[in-house]
C-alpha cells in the first residue's frame, strides 16, 4: 500500500523474521501481488501468514487445499440442499425464490467481501489439481469472480494480502508463477535456529539449546533418512527435553539422545537414527 | 533501466519474463527499494519463479553489479564432465592419459585450469564424432565435485568480490543446491502419479447426487426422492516390471525401490515382476528371479488395458537384444530374441512404456537404449518423465 507507507511489515512476537523475507513481504504487499512461498516443511512458510496478520492487525483467513478442491469451493457454495428442503417444508425465514439467500461464500469469498483488509492464505496449494491453479488465475488477475447461479460479479472490497504455500518440488503451472511473486525459505541456519528457539523458549538455558541445536543439525545430516526433522520438530524436542526432569544437556554431548520418536516420525527413519545414535557414531 | 541485467538473466537460462520487468519497474516506483541489497531480494523474487534458478540469478547479479566472471552457462554440463574427467585424472593419471591417447608428461605440465580446457576441448570434440562406449565419461560426468580442493594451487571461484553486501550475499551462492535436480521422493512421485488414475463407480450406494436428486423431486411435483451413486474407485490395472539385475542398475536401485514402495501404497491392482537387462520367456514374481517365471504368453491373457511399466536402465550388449539365443542366462533359451519378445508385450497392452533411470541426456550413448525407445516409449525416471509418463498413460488416443 504505497498510499500509507506505515502499514509494513516487521516481524510478530513468535515468529523470528530475516530481513530477505521482510522486504519481500512489504514489495508483494505494495504492488498488490500475492506471494508465493516455497521450502521444505518446517521453514515457516504458514507461520509467515499468521504473523503477517497478527503484525498488521488484520484478520487471517485460512484456506487449506485439499486435493479433490475445485476453485468454486473455494470461492462460494450453492447450498441447494436446504433450498430443496425448505422449498419443501417452507419452515424457515428464507426467501426459497431468492437463490442470493443460498449462496455461502467459501475461504477467497469471504477475502474478498469482507469489510476489512484481511490476509488470505491459500496453504498447499500443490496438493489440488493443475486445474486448480489455472481456474485461479483469472481470479487473482481481476480481484473478482463471478456468480454463476445468480449471474453476479463479485469484486473485491479491498484486495487481500494473498500468501501462498506450496510444499512440492514441482513447479507451479508459468502462467501462474507470472502472477505472483515467489520466495523460497531456505532452512534456518543454526544461528537463525537459535533465536527462533528463544522466541518460543525466553527462559532456555543456553547449554541445553547449544547441545540441542548441535545434535539436531548433526541428525539432520544422516544420510537416507525421507523425512528430516525440522522446525516443528526441533521445538517439540526441546519441550520434551525440558519435561524431562532427569535430562541434563550433558547427556546429548555424550551421545545419548532421548525421545529420538519425537525428531523421526517415519519408523524406517527412526530406525535408521536410532542405530547411528547407539552406535555412537554421531559424534 | 537494467535492461542488460534482465537480458544477461534471460541468456543464462532463467525464464523471465517482460510482464516481471515491468513489475519490477512497478516495484522501484514504490521507493520502497533503497539499496542493492533490497535491490537484490525484490528483483529475485519478481523475476526468478523458482529456487531452481537463484543459484543463475546470483550469478548474474555478481556479473552484472560487481564484475565477477560469468562462467559458461552454454557448457555447463560440458563443464560438469571436464571436472568429472579432471578428478579421474588427478586420481590416475596414466590409465586417463592411455584412455584419451596423449602424453601424460605433456598433461602434468598443465595448470588444473588449463587441464579443464583441455578436457572441455577433447569433449567437444567427442561430442560430434564419438557415440557410446567409454563409460567412465559418462559416469565422471556424474560425480559432483566441488570447485577447490583437489590441487594445490587451488581454483579460482567466483570471480572479483567488492564490498557490497547484496553481491557478496549472491557471490556466496547459498542456492546450489537447489540448481541441482533432487533426488525423487514418495512424496515427489505421489505428485506426479496422482493423476494416474482411472475411475469407476464401486461399492454402496451412499453418495447423494444432488443434480439427480434435483431433477426427479421435480419429476414428482416437489415430493422429495434422493438419488444415491456409488463412490468412485480407482480401477487401475498397472504391471510393473522392474530390472533389477547385474551392476548396472545398482546406482538407481533407491530411485526404483521408492518408486515401487509408491506403487505398491498407490494402486490396488498392481502386479510386480523383475527381468534381467531386458525380457526373454518370462518375468518373475519372486526378486531373486528364480522360482515363480511367468510365462509371457500368459501376460497376453491380461486385460490389454493394463498399464504395463517397464523400468530398466535398457542398457546391454547388443546381442542380448538382437541374438536368437541372446540371454545371458543359459536356462533362458526360447528360439526368439529379446526384440520379438518386447514388441509382443507393446502389441499386447495399448498402454505400455519403459521407465529409464538414466538420464535423458545420455540416451543416444547407448545403442539398445535407441532400439528399445522404437519399441516403446521411453520416459526418464524424474518428476518431469513421471509427469510425461502419465500425460502418455491416460491419453486416450493410442499411440
Amino acid at each position: 500500500m504505497p498510499e500509507n507507507p506505515s502499514v509494513s511489515f516487521t516481524g510478530a512476537s513468535r515468529y523470528v523474521l530475516d530481513e530477505e523475507l521482510a522486504a519481500i513481504v512489504n514489495i508483494s504487499m505494495a504492488l498488490e501481488m500475492p506471494l508465493l512461498l516455497k521450502g521444505e516443511p518446517g521453514t515457516g512458510k504458514t507461520m509467515l501468514a499468521h504473523a503477517i496478520a497478527e503484525n498488521l492487525g488484520m484478520p487471517l483467513i485460512v484456506l487449506n487445499v485439499k486435493s479433490s478442491m475445485k476453485l468454486v469451493d473455494a470461492l462460494y457454495q450453492y447450498d441447494t440442499l436446504t433450498r430443496l428442503n425448505d422449498s419443501r417444508f417452507g419452515d424457515s425465514d428464507r426467501n426459497v425464490s431468492d437463490i442470493e439467500a443460498y449462496i455461502k461464500m467459501g475461504k477467497i469469498g469471504q477475502a474478498f467481501t469482507a469489510d476489512r483488509r484481511t490476509v488470505l492464505l491459500i496453504d498447499e496449494i500443490d496438493k489440488a489439481d493443475t486445474d486448480f491453479q489455472d481456474d485461479m488465475l483469472d481470479v487473482l488477475d481481476q480481484m473478482e469472480f463471478d456468480i454463476i447461479e445468480i449471474d453476479k460479479t463479485v469484486p473485491t472490497k479491498h484486495r487481500p494480502v494473498i500468501i501462498v504455500t506450496s510444499n512440492a518440488k514441482k513447479d507451479l503451472s508459468d502462467p501462474f508463477l507470472g502472477r505472483c511473486n515467489f520466495h523460497h525459505i531456505a532452512f534456518p541456519d543454526p544461528k537463525m535456529m537459535r533465536k527462533i528457539i528463544q522466541v518460543h523458549f525466553p527462559d532456555i538455558d543456553s547449554a541445553l539449546m547449544e547441545s540441542a541445536v548441535e545434535t539436531f543439525y548433526r541428525l539432520r545430516e544422516l544420510e537416507g533418512v525421507e523425512k528430516r526433522p525440522a522446525t516443528r520438530e526441533l521445538i517439540n524436542w526441546i519441550r520434551a527435553l525440558r519435561a524431562d526432569l532427569d535430562f541434563k544437556p550433558k547427556q546429548l554431548s555424550r551421545g545419548e539422545v532421548p525421545f529420538l520418536g519425537v525428531l523421526f516420525k517415519k519408523s524406517q527413519d527412526y530406525q535408521r537414527a536410532s542405530s547411528v545414535v547407539h552406535r555412537r557414531k554421531l559424534f | 533501466m537494467f535492461i542488460d541485467f534482465f537480458y544477461t538473466l534471460k541468456d543464462s537460462g532463467v525464464p523471465v519474463s517482460p510482464t516481471a520487468f515491468l513489475t519490477l519497474h512497478r516495484a522501484l516506483k514504490t521507493g520502497l527499494i533503497g539499496s542493492l541489497s533490497e535491490f537484490y531480494t525484490a528483483a529475485r523474487s519478481i523475476l526468478v519463479k523458482s529456487e531452481r534458478y537463484f543459484d543463475r540469478y546470483d550469478q548474474v547479479f555478481a556479473h552484472t553489479f560487481a564484475g565477477a566472471e560469468l562462467p559458461d552457462l552454454e557448457g555447463l554440463e560440458l563443464d560438469e564432465m571436464a571436472r568429472g574427467l579432471l578428478e579421474e585424472w588427478l586420481r590416475n593419471p596414466r590409465e586417463m592419459a592411455d584412455a584419451l591417447g596423449i602424453d601424460e608428461e605433456e598433461l602434468q605440465r598443465l595448470t588444473p585450469e588449463e587441464l579443464l580446457d583441455y578436457f572441455k576441448a577433447r569433449l567437444k570434440d567427442q561430442e560430434g564424432e564419438h557415440h557410446g562406449g567409454n563409460r567412465w565419461i559418462g559416469t565422471g560426468g556424474t560425480s559432483p565435485v566441488g570447485h577447490s580442493g583437489y590441487h594445490p594451487g587451488g581454483m579460482r571461484v567466483g570471480g572479483v568480490s567488492r564490498n557490497k553486501s547484496a553481491v557478496k550475499v549472491a557471490l556466496d551462492r547459498r542456492y546450489r543446491d537447489y540448481s541441482l535436480s533432487g533426488p525423487l521422493k514418495a512424496s515427489m512421485m505421489n505428485e506426479a502419479l496422482k493423476r494416474l488414475r482411472h475411475l469407476v463407480p464401486t461399492g454402496p450406494r451412499d453418495q447423494v447426487n444432488v443434480d439427480a436428486t434435483i431433477y426427479q423431486t421435480m419429476k414428482n411435483g416437489g415430493e422429495i426422492e434422493i438419488v444415491f451413486d456409488r463412490d468412485l474407485k480407482d480401477r487401475l490395472k498397472v504391471i510393473l516390471a522392474i530390472d533389477n539385475g547385474g551392476w548396472s542398475m545398482d546406482p538407481y536401485v533407491q530411485m526404483v525401490q521408492t518408486l515401487f514402495d509408491y506403487a505398491r501404497a498407490q494402486f490396488k491392482d498392481l502386479k510386480t515382476f523383475y527381468f534381467h537387462n531386458t525380457v526373454y520367456d518370462a518375468l518373475w514374481k519372486d526378486p531373486s528371479r528364480y522360482k515363480q517365471p511367468v510365462r509371457l504368453e500368459e501376460l497376453t491373457r491380461y486385460d490389454p488395458a493394463t498399464r504395463l511399466v517397464l523400468v530398466g536402465d535398457a542398457s546391454m550388449a547388443p546381442y542380448e537384444l538382437m541374438a536368437r539365443e541372446g540371454s545371458i542366462y543359459i536356462q533362458e533359451r526360447s528360439g526368439d530374441p529379446s526384440l520379438r519378445r518386447l514388441q509382443l508385450l507393446a502389441e499386447t497392452f495399448d498402454k505400455a512404456v519403459w521407465l529409464n533411470p538414466v538420464p535423458q541426456s545420455r540416451w543416444d550413448y547407448t545403442q539398445t537404449i535407441s532400439i528399445i525407445r522404437d519399441i516403446f516409449p521411453m520416459f526418464e525416471l524424474s518428476i518431469d518423465g513421471l509427469e510425461d509418463m502419465v500425460t502418455h498413460l491416460m491419453s486416450k488416443t493410442t499411440s
